[in-house]
């Protein structure tokens, strides 16, 4: 809402100085404003050029590469449907450590990854009651539930990683089945699809960008605006403990500190995706150039023989310029710089 | 909306109108626990200890507490400044403190005590303006933007350190000060209250402070009231980063050693101890000295933990559990408020 109100210019003016040979650039320019995407599509130009010119191997092994980007991607698309609704769920990362420890602490598999399931489910409405019902601050709520629950992480599982009862099945989801997918990347493609789908033709899903972009008309149109926190957050603690099951059963032993670099990749996928932080902006296509992106570039760092630290410091720096260079932030910089260059008597327009 | 126009057609008089109102808020339960619920709860949760753990109540126990508590408040007294300007919280402290205490012990054996504290005090004033610039100018997520400065930060330090311990001087100034004490308190402990007082004073008597709390409050009206905003931000990011310096040299002077992996649990430690007394995480009120208690509750549930032999797991549950639990009595007498 707050991109429509601060063009203080009439949409007359703009449209008059364009001569009808600059009509198609102006349209095609109209187009790309709509998009979200740029960020993410730049920076992915920037490694593919970086990994074709230095590391071709994160090309000739791409298995690795689509694990990895399967990996981050699965994480930040639940993170999309909270952040479009301008709520933010920092305890992903903590769910998929928690539900991982959950699954593998049950003799049977099947029961295990019920359990991790519908431990996210849990943790995602619990989250939504906090943020909807007694209306905490989402960047509060979750950070709690993150320290809560890593801290459930290591109680349950006694401070050590926990080993799956059934090593073979473990062993066996690692393996590929159609072509080089492993059942990892096909669970994630199965995510995706079925959340474009669910955003942009489910009423529900296109109902979130609604409760993003303005809650208190969301709420006058008559959209359950509780409910669809709930089921935005639910998607999320889902999809990280789908996420942590999957982890589990490919290393076949649950680690409770797993996912913190997990928890900064996602992000800066989901962000640079151009998902907007005050929610009502962005797309899964968006998060899924973001996660080719930061999964490539970590892959490309491994191969390099880069150490984690320095890993953490690119995404690290990645992140922290995916938030800087968000166009509501760019337009607040403006806005500041504007005001050192300019003292207050000049504002009133001189011709 | 509907009860205060309910509420303005009767036929009181304003003033008496309004005496009313007072009086019924005033026996408002949460918002009774919002503001001086942690009096109440310090003092059951001692009386807890006392009566309940043995090995709470003796001398040495209790000086070990406070001692503890010294680094993580300071640390804690610091970022107050950050939520009372509300930007929720500094997580990058995490990073700040194993650098300051890395930057003193390292730096002191290599060259001398005075380069290694400049040179701290000079990263302190990056990790402050870096934070700042971000939230204060681009209005980015404090969140989001210390999440990634407390990545950027700790992988710099573990990548330039290698992850190795360092150890100081066995009769340098860094362990003098660490054990010296003046009459029955140790030193640390005397800094952390010097620390806590004159930031107390810095919070409500000067005009930073003064600016600090208004931006807390409503930000658009003190940016026309023509407050340099952006510098207000990055003024509290920079005292949360002095801060977390000081109660970095205080955790490496206590054990005269330092390694990037010390502060591990600092930025929730500190936020729950902000909260838990009675700051409120929404911005505009709150107090260094409430942060003080919070601090005392916040280590003697901790100390207790480690009494009944629960580890770093519970520790964290029970944090992380207090800190919700403490924004929930915060937001729901927000909304008694506004009802």
């Amino acid at each position: 809402m707050s991109q429509t109100q601060t063009d203080p210019r009439p949409p007359s003016e703009e449209q008059a100085d364009l001569s009808t040979s600059d009509g198609l650039v102006a349209r095609v320019r109209l187009i790309l404003s709509r998009r979200t995407e740029g960020r993410a599509v730049a920076l992915l130009m920037v490694v593919w050029v970086f990994t074709l010119l230095f590391e071709p191997l994160v090309w000739t092994s791409y298995e690795v590469t689509l694990g990895r980007i399967a990996l981050v991607g699965l994480v930040a698309l639940g993170l999309t449907a909270v952040i479009l609704m301008g709520e933010l769920d920092l305890a992903v990362a903590s769910t998929l450590a928690v539900s991982g420890v959950i699954m593998a602490s049950f003799d049977s598999l099947a029961v295990g990854v019920l359990a991790a399931l519908a431990t996210g489910l849990i943790v995602g409405a619990v989250n939504a009651f906090f943020v909807v019902v007694v209306g905490i601050n989402s960047f509060i709520a979750t950070l709690g539930m993150l320290f809560f629950l890593r801290g459930a992480a290591f109680v349950i599982s006694g401070e050590a990683p926990v080993r799956i009862a059934d090593v073979d099945a473990g062993i066996a989801f690692g393996q590929p089945v159609i072509g080089p997918l492993t059942p990892r990347m096909l669970l994630f493609i199965v995510a995706f699809v079925a959340l474009y789908i669910f955003l942009s033709h489910v009423r529900v899903g296109r109902e979130f960008y609604a409760v993003g972009g303005n809650r208190q008309a969301a709420r006058d149109a008559g959209i359950p605006v509780v409910r669809r926190v709930f089921t935005g957050f639910m998607i999320s603690g889902f999809i990280s403990a789908l996420a942590g099951v999957i982890n589990t059963l490919e290393r076949t032993a649950a680690d409770p500190t797993a996912g913190s670099t997990v928890l900064l990749a996602s992000f800066a996928a989901a962000i640079i995706g151009g998902v907007l932080l005050n929610g009502g902006r962005g797309s899964v296509f968006g998060t899924l150039i973001g996660a080719s992106a930061l999964g490539m570039l970590q892959v490309a760092l491994t191969l390099s023989g880069v150490q984690v630290d320095v890993q953490n410091i690119v995404i690290g720096s990645v992140l922290l310029l995916a938030v800087i260079t968000d166009p509501s932030s760019l337009r607040a910089a403006a806005v500041t710089a504007r005001g050192l260059f300019r003292s207050r008597s000049e504002r009133q327009p001189t011709g | 909306m509907t009860p205060k126009t309910a509420s303005g057609t009767r036929t009181l008089p304003p003033a008496a109108q309004v005496e009313q109102e007072l009086e019924t808020r005033a026996f408002k339960l949460s918002e009774w626990m919002a503001q001086q619920g942690i009096f109440l709860f310090t003092a059951v949760l001692v009386l807890f200890a006392v009566v309940f753990i043995d090995g709470f109540a003796s001398l040495p126990n209790l000086t070990d507490v406070f001692n503890r508590a010294a680094p993580i408040g300071i640390v804690a007294a610091g970022m107050t400044f950050v939520v009372i300007s509300g930007n929720y919280l500094d997580l990058s402290v995490v990073a700040q403190v194993a650098t300051a205490a890395v930057v003193l012990i390292a730096v002191t054996n290599a060259v001398g005590l005075v380069p290694a504290i400049l040179f701290a005090i000079a990263i302190a004033l990056v990790y402050g303006i870096v934070n700042g610039i971000a939230v204060g100018v681009f209005k980015a997520n404090a969140v989001i933007v210390t999440l990634s400065t407390t990545f950027i930060g700790l992988g710099l330090l573990r990548w330039l350190t290698g992850g190795s311990i360092y150890f100081g001087e066995s009769d340098g100034p860094i362990r003098t000060f660490g054990t010296t004490r003046i009459g029955p308190l140790p030193l640390a402990m005397i800094l952390f209250i010097v620390v806590t007082v004159l930031l107390s004073l810095v919070l409500t008597r000067t005009n930073f402070g003064f600016m600090v709390r208004a931006y807390g409050s409503n930000r658009e009206a003190t940016r026309l009231a023509g407050v340099n905003t952006p510098l207000v931000v990055i003024g509290a990011f920079t005292m949360s980063a002095l801060g977390a310096m000081l109660g970095g040299f205080v955790l490496a002077a206590f054990s005269n050693t330092a390694v990037s992996s010390m502060s591990d649990g600092y930025d929730f430690r500190a936020l729950a101890a902000i909260i838990v007394g009675g700051t409120s995480v929404f911005g505009g009120r709150g107090s260094v000295m409430r942060t003080l208690l919070g601090v005392v509750f916040v280590s003697v549930l901790t100390n207790i933990m480690v009494l009944s032999g629960l580890g770093f797991g519970f520790q964290q549950m029970a944090i992380g559990l207090l800190i919700v639990l403490a924004v929930s009595v915060d937001a729901l007498a927000r909304k008694t408020r506004a009802a």
